[in-house]
């Protein structure tokens, strides 16, 4: 028994864990007050993880996710002055066709490859060192932000899964064996991953970049639950709310002090 | 998908199998047509919850297909196809959607609800419609069938008994005593090969249904057999210029079954859905008629992947039902993008046979003229090149050739 008890200590220190990682332009300011933003068509999944450990998507999870994080988004935004629209559809904004959307979608997932890559995968590049964030959509999106009106853009990805009955079934056969010395207490499979991406439709450029991951080492714990209007909440203020400016601002601001 | 184990892995994974009782048979049957009838109806929608969370990842996934700028903007072409896919589709003939991509790739895919992909390497093989009917009706018969679904849930469920002997062997050997690792490692070999198996089973389903849907439109259905022997020569040959052999490893990990195989199936399959009496067409001069504004674009396409083994069999084969200045044309193309030793030789042959047909292109003159001049010949090169400057007079280079002629 002393074995198993140990073993679901450690187990649940391994639990899981909540990360972000977040970069910014250099001279980032994170937007107050009277501010307009357009939230590009949210990407959310939601799945269940099967036994074997495949995740399983689920229509009617994934809608009702969309929606608790749109609510939660819009009020977490008209907290800090900002005027919001969520783009639900292609074509959702006069003055702008659904292909100039669909190839700034496009463009933005190639950029933020590229930002994955070279920001977090550790394929650091000697030419952005120092340099925050330093990417850019260019003319295309200052050209939306003109037609528009809107200041800023912000592209979203949700992802969250949850473990079947069978994978917890799974998971307590793994921890029972930890009495005849077989051990498996963390299988994991289920958890959330996210990230947001802001552009500066002024400038083009990508300001800000967030990835938020909360993965549960034991099949069974959530780490949180997009599908609650608290889990929702939950998950725009881990992505969103603890906007950083970016170095330059900050030193300014630290000398001013 | 390629796994590469050794003949003593292989042996060993056998005997797991059996162990784990994964396998639920061991002969491969032929799927009888007759046996092919569709699992859905007109208008079908996902029904179960499985089912739903595909449709709604797949409906965002046509979406970006839909406006992908791959796709051939040829409003002519794909009302052909969709008729095409409205006549062997079978009762979900009018849901299906088909796009046109341009990859110059042997290949077609369908979606699980209901969308294919058909490549334009597909289009440019094909001899006549039966054949271009035939692969997509196999395409059709995937959906029919609920295939990717039934997919989905035979991975899930092998995953899952996997999961749960391997954590069972695991702790029962803990509580003997036992080291179950390699029992493990060998009923997972199982699985893998089980998975395998079951794809293959499907893709023989849909080869029995597409050979019924094809012969019932009115189609030759021994146009999908015809198919394969194109594959397969067409394998053979890329393989034989790179110096390398095909793949011949599609026994037991081939996600497809082995193409001889099947293609005896085919055979056998076409002359089981024939009836005494009805007349089978292959609508040659149709296709042809269809496919002769973007047959230039596929050869070039097809060309400029310098694969010139593939690329020979291709011309080759289009050339069964007569050589033409596009065709020979093109085979001078695949030696002169190869540049090995002599290859300008059969460049040159390649040019000068395509002027002798009236459809040469201009840039058949133009590359005429060109091999001419380097042999020396000025006379004949200045009145291909002026051949070239008639029949494309605004041509980027035309200033450029009309230099070479006076100096």
């Amino acid at each position: 028994m002393r074995r198993l008890g140990i073993a679901l200590v450690a187990g649940l220190a391994l639990g899981g864990c909540v990360q972000t990682r977040q970069y910014a332009d250099v001279e980032f300011t994170p937007p107050q007050g009277d501010y307009k933003l357009l939230v590009m068509r949210p990407d959310v999944s939601v799945g269940s993880v099967t036994t074997g450990g495949m995740v399983e998507p689920r229509a009617d999870w994934t809608e009702t996710a969309r929606a608790k994080l749109l609510t939660a988004l819009k009020a977490q935004q008209a907290g800090r002055g900002g005027n919001v629209m969520v783009l639900e559809k292609r074509d959702g904004i006069a003055g702008v066709s659904a292909e100039q959307v669909a190839e700034l979608e496009r463009l933005h997932y190639a950029v933020g490859s590229s930002i994955a890559l070279h920001r977090y995968s550790g394929a650091y590049l000697p030419t952005k060192r120092r340099k925050g964030l330093d990417w850019t959509l260019g003319g295309d999106a200052v050209a939306l932000g003109q037609r528009t009106g809107y200041d800023y853009a912000l592209f979203l990805h949700a992802e969250d899964s949850f473990a079947s009955d069978g994978r917890v079934a799974l998971q307590v056969l793994g921890i029972a064996g930890c009495l005849v010395g077989f051990c498996a207490p963390t299988m994991g499979g289920a958890g959330q991953f996210a990230y947001a991406s802001l552009v500066d439709l002024r400038t083009g450029k990508v300001v800000w970049f967030n990835v938020l991951s909360a993965e549960s080492q034991v099949a069974g714990i959530k780490m949180g639950d997009i599908r609650t209007d608290a889990g929702a909440a939950q998950m725009v203020e881990r992505l969103l709310d603890r906007m950083k400016p970016g170095r330059e601002v900050r030193r300014r601001q630290k000398a001013a002090q | 998908m390629t796994v590469l184990v050794s003949r003593r892995d292989l042996m060993t994974g056998a005997g797991a199998l059996a162990a784990a009782g994964l396998v639920t048979g061991t002969a491969e049957a032929r799927v009888l047509p007759k046996d092919m009838v569709p699992l859905i109806g007109p208008g079908y929608r996902a029904v179960d919850q499985d089912e739903k969370g595909l449709w709604q990842l797949m409906e965002r996934v046509e979406e970006e297909v839909a406006g992908s700028n791959l796709l051939v903007q040829d409003p002519a072409l794909t009302a052909y196809l969709r008729d095409l896919i409205g006549n062997v589709g079978g009762p979900a003939a009018r849901d299906m959607r088909i796009y046109l991509a341009r990859i110059p790739e042997f290949n077609a895919v369908m979606f699980p609800t209901g969308f294919s992909v058909v490549f334009t390497g597909l289009l440019l093989r094909m001899r006549n419609e039966a054949q271009l009917a035939g692969v997509i009706a196999h395409e059709s018969a995937h959906f029919l069938r609920k295939h990717q679904l039934r997919q989905w849930r035979d991975t899930k469920r092998k995953t899952d008994v996997f999961s749960f002997l391997a954590m069972g062997a695991g702790v029962a050997g803990g509580a003997a005593g036992v080291y179950a690792g390699d029992l493990v490692r060998l009923a997972q070999f199982g699985t893998i090969l089980s998975l395998l198996k079951y794809n293959r089973t499907l893709e023989a389903e849909a080869d029995a249904m597409g050979v019924r849907l094809l012969a019932e439109a009115g189609y030759d259905p021994m146009a999908m057999s015809e198919t394969w022997e194109q594959l397969i020569g067409e394998l053979d040959l890329s393989a034989k210029y790179r110096r390398k052999r095909r793949d011949r490893d599609f026994s037991l990990f081939s996600t497809h079954p082995a193409p001889e195989s099947r293609m005896a199936d085919l055979k056998l399959s076409a002359a089981e859905v024939r009836h005494a009496g009805r007349q089978y067409e292959a609508h040659r001069d149709r296709y042809l008629a269809k496919l002769a504004a973007i047959r230039p674009t596929l050869l070039d396409d097809q060309v400029k992947l310098n694969d010139p083994g593939a690329s020979q069999y291709v011309v080759e084969t289009l050339a069964k039902d007569g050589w033409n200045g596009l065709l020979r044309f093109h085979e001078g193309e695949i030696w002169r993008l190869r540049n090995r030793r002599d290859d300008h030789v059969r460049a040159a042959q390649g040019y000068a046979a395509a002027t002798l047909y009236a459809d040469a292109p201009a840039d058949a003159w133009r590359w005429h003229g060109i091999m001419l001049m380097k042999q020396g010949r000025r006379s004949e090169a200045n009145a291909a090149f002026a051949r070239y400057l008639r029949m494309a007079p605004n041509a980027p280079d035309a200033p450029f050739v009309r230099q070479m002629m006076v100096s």
